[in-house]
């Protein structure tokens, strides 16, 4: 009866198994024709039937993309814009979410509500009034033109993500600190903090990509060759009529670097933290 | 002591290259150009290492600042960009998006405001200078022009014992004759530039000749018998599943054996030397139907922009690009130019392939020149699909189209 079931449980998980294997092969077949396609020189035309692996594999797409006019430059514009977004994002989120969780204040829920609405409206039909407002700002051609734009946008979903985390968290820990004569500050930054490296650093890495990654508003705010960000420097490779895959492709792993650094630097806490607060609902 | 010395040295640093500048006559100005030049093509490369510094040699007061943007967000930038206030001098513009940009009084009209005009005018082509034209005004000059021609696949030709088609029905007698897995033409998608040269070489239309009603054009007869050719090929597997997004891409198929025909510009010169340097791709005009043989005109206008802050030297470097220089240099990187005085000139003369495009562009027409352009290829790409895939006649696609687009005409 029980090596039934255990036999019944392991057919059971070879099943998931083949699954997941399936699922695996499918998502990384387009990763795998884009690390080839990256080794291949003149790739203006794709193979059909796809080939993965180059017949005459080649580095020169990196060099070209590398030595191409902005490109170091865009890589390290995107860097820096990335990294202050970041901060700004996690200090700020958290600062608001541990507001939200913890203080009792007039108009919180409706407040709280209102944050989450902007959540509901599409970016794109922000953009020719946000272009309005960031010119009268005169922000057009500069970091904070990007960097300001990219932590007011993710706000609102890391604010809600961190206030389910933090209201998770024992509120004996504060009210004994408080009893000892913690500040509300001290106890955000001595007992809430350290105790929310998940959630944390789940909301540093979104943020991170999410400017890393952002395309649109850089295309559209930064008109300066000289200031703009890699995912635009990438799309310049493209042409109207001809665009060498081999190039973009080779530019674009250039790209995933900085992001698949961080996130297996981060990822012992990034699969915790993005169920953290699922509980809680 | 120390710090005043700084102090001065500040302040002459700071004085210095303002007096030199006055010195030589009046401060310099920098033009922002934009365009969609690929950042690592030839052309970006002519425009920027040859062609600026040969203008800024001769023009020691004027800058140009190059910005390049990729093609399928420039409007979109663009259009952002203007609602802000912000934007460029002058820029590179498909010919499709001029009549766009015209109706939101982005541009300047050149026959207003640059005196010697006409003289350019004169000199270019007329039909690429007829995409500048909207409601009574000349909105830019022609900057190159392009067109597509069919090209055909030696190997599958000699395979089938079949000469280069003349007529569209030499394209379908090809149907019994292709040898298995390969295709006798193939395209992209069902947008105009793809689906256009079959109309108009079956004598069909989009609109009236004065762009005011679509009904009875992009619905009639010979609309309408284009659309049911294409379905019938693409149906019996004789032309490539591609305009419906299957298969493989046209450019592939087409150097890989697999597509006997395609209809594509210049551009396919240098990938072939690039990609498939064995290859040598044949050519031959449009073939003809009912309404003769038919291609569409591509390229791109330079435009002024009404707000520019510099519009007399930005009008100097539109001057430029007009030139004999500028559009032989940019005739080495494939790009068709726009001064039919240059035909005679031993670059042209002597071209390899150049002469078939200019021959084909003879006969060839521009797509509708309307600010609802971009609007109203959505609803002809939308139709084709929609009967190309099997899902709606052809004339009842084509009447909700008309409808669609009388609707947007009459905006």
């Amino acid at each position: 009866m029980i090596s039934a079931n255990r036999r019944a449980s392991r057919t059971v998980n070879l099943i998931l198994l083949g699954i997941l294997c399936a699922g695996a092969v499918i998502a990384m077949t387009p990763m795998l024709f884009m690390v080839g396609t990256a080794f291949k020189a003149n790739a203006y035309l794709l193979d059909f039937p796809p080939r993965f692996i180059p017949e005459t594999p080649t580095i020169d797409n990196f060099t070209t993309a590398i030595a191409s006019r902005n490109f170091v430059g865009a890589f390290l514009n995107s860097a820096g814009v990335a990294v202050a977004t970041t901060f700004f994002v996690t200090a700020l989120s958290a600062m608001m979410a541990y507001a939200f969780a913890r203080f009792q204040f007039r108009g919180k829920q409706a407040l709280f509500y209102v944050m989450l609405g902007m959540m509901m409206v599409p970016a794109m039909t922000f953009i020719i009034p946000q272009f309005i407002v960031a010119r009268s700002l005169g922000l057009p051609n500069k970091v904070w033109g990007l960097v300001l734009v990219y932590t007011a946008g993710p706000l609102a979903f890391n604010t809600f993500l961190l206030r389910g985390f933090f209201e998770a968290l024992p509120r004996e820990l504060e009210e004994s600190a408080l009893i000892d004569g913690a500040s509300h500050f001290t106890i955000f930054r001595r007992i809430i903090i350290p105790l929310s490296t998940p959630a944390l650093s789940t909301v540093a890495v979104f943020s991170f990509l999410g400017a890393w990654d952002e395309y649109i508003w850089a295309l559209t705010v930064m008109t300066d060759p000289a200031r703009r960000t890699l995912p635009v420097a990438i799309a310049n490779f493209r042409g109207a009529h001809m665009t060498d895959w081999g190039l973009i492709f080779a530019s674009s792993l250039i790209a995933v670097v900085p992001t698949v650094t961080l996130f297996i630097a981060f990822q012992r806490y990034f699969v915790q933290g993005l169920t953290s607060g699922a509980i809680k609902g | 002591m120390k710090r005043r010395l700084f102090v001065l040295c500040m302040v002459l640093a700071l004085v210095l290259p303002l007096s030199v500048a006055q010195a030589q006559g009046g401060e310099t100005v920098t033009l922002r150009f934009w365009h969609t030049y690929n950042e690592t093509s030839t052309e970006n490369q002519m425009l920027v290492e040859t062609l600026i510094p040969m203008f800024e040699e001769a023009h020691p007061n004027i800058k140009v600042e190059s910005v390049p943007f990729p093609y399928d967000d420039f409007r979109q930038a663009l259009v952002t960009s203007m609602a802000g206030g912000e934007g460029p001098d002058l820029a590179r513009l498909d010919i499709i998006w001029s009549p766009e940009f015209a109706d939101l009084g982005a541009l300047a009209a050149l026959d207003e405001v640059m005196p010697d005009f006409q003289e350019f005018a004169d000199r270019v082509f007329p039909g690429p200078l007829s995409t500048n034209y909207y409601a009574g005004h000349y909105y830019g000059l022609p900057l190159d022009t392009n067109t597509r021609v069919y090209m055909w696949n030696q190997t599958l030709y000699d395979q089938m014992g079949m000469e280069p088609p003349a007529t569209i029905d030499d394209i379908r007698a090809l149907c019994d004759v292709l040898p298995a897995d390969t295709y006798a033409f193939s395209d992209g998608g069902t947008y105009g530039w793809a689906v256009l040269p079959w109309i108009w070489s079956f004598g069909g239309a989009i609109t009236d000749p004065e762009i005011t009603v679509a009904s009875g054009y992009v619905n009639g007869e010979a609309t309408v018998a284009a659309y049911e050719f294409l379905y019938e090929m693409v149906d019996s597997g004789c032309f490539s599943p591609a305009m419906l997004g299957g298969g493989p891409d046209s450019g592939t198929g087409y150097f890989t054996n697999l597509v006997a025909g395609i209809l594509d510009g210049p551009w396919m010169f240098p990938i072939a030397a690039a990609q498939y340097p064995d290859f040598e791709i044949q050519t031959t005009l449009m073939p003809a139907g009912d309404g003769g043989s038919i291609s569409v005109v591509g390229g791109e206008n330079i435009v002024l922009f009404a707000n520019s802050e510099h519009p007399e030297e930005a009008m100097e470097f539109l001057r430029f690009t007009q030139s004999v220089d500028y559009q032989l240099k940019m005739s080495e990187t494939a790009q068709i130019a726009v001064l039919p005085e240059l035909l005679e000139d031993p670059f042209y003369v002597n071209h390899p392939y150049f002469g078939i495009f200019l021959e084909q562009l003879q006969t060839a027409q521009a797509r509708t020149p309307h600010p609802a352009w971009t609007q109203i290829e959505d609803v002809l790409s939308q139709a084709g699909q929609l009967i190309l895939r099997g899902e709606m006649p052809a004339q009842e696609a084509l009447d909700a189209a008309a409808e669609e687009i009388d609707a947007l005409l009459a905006e």
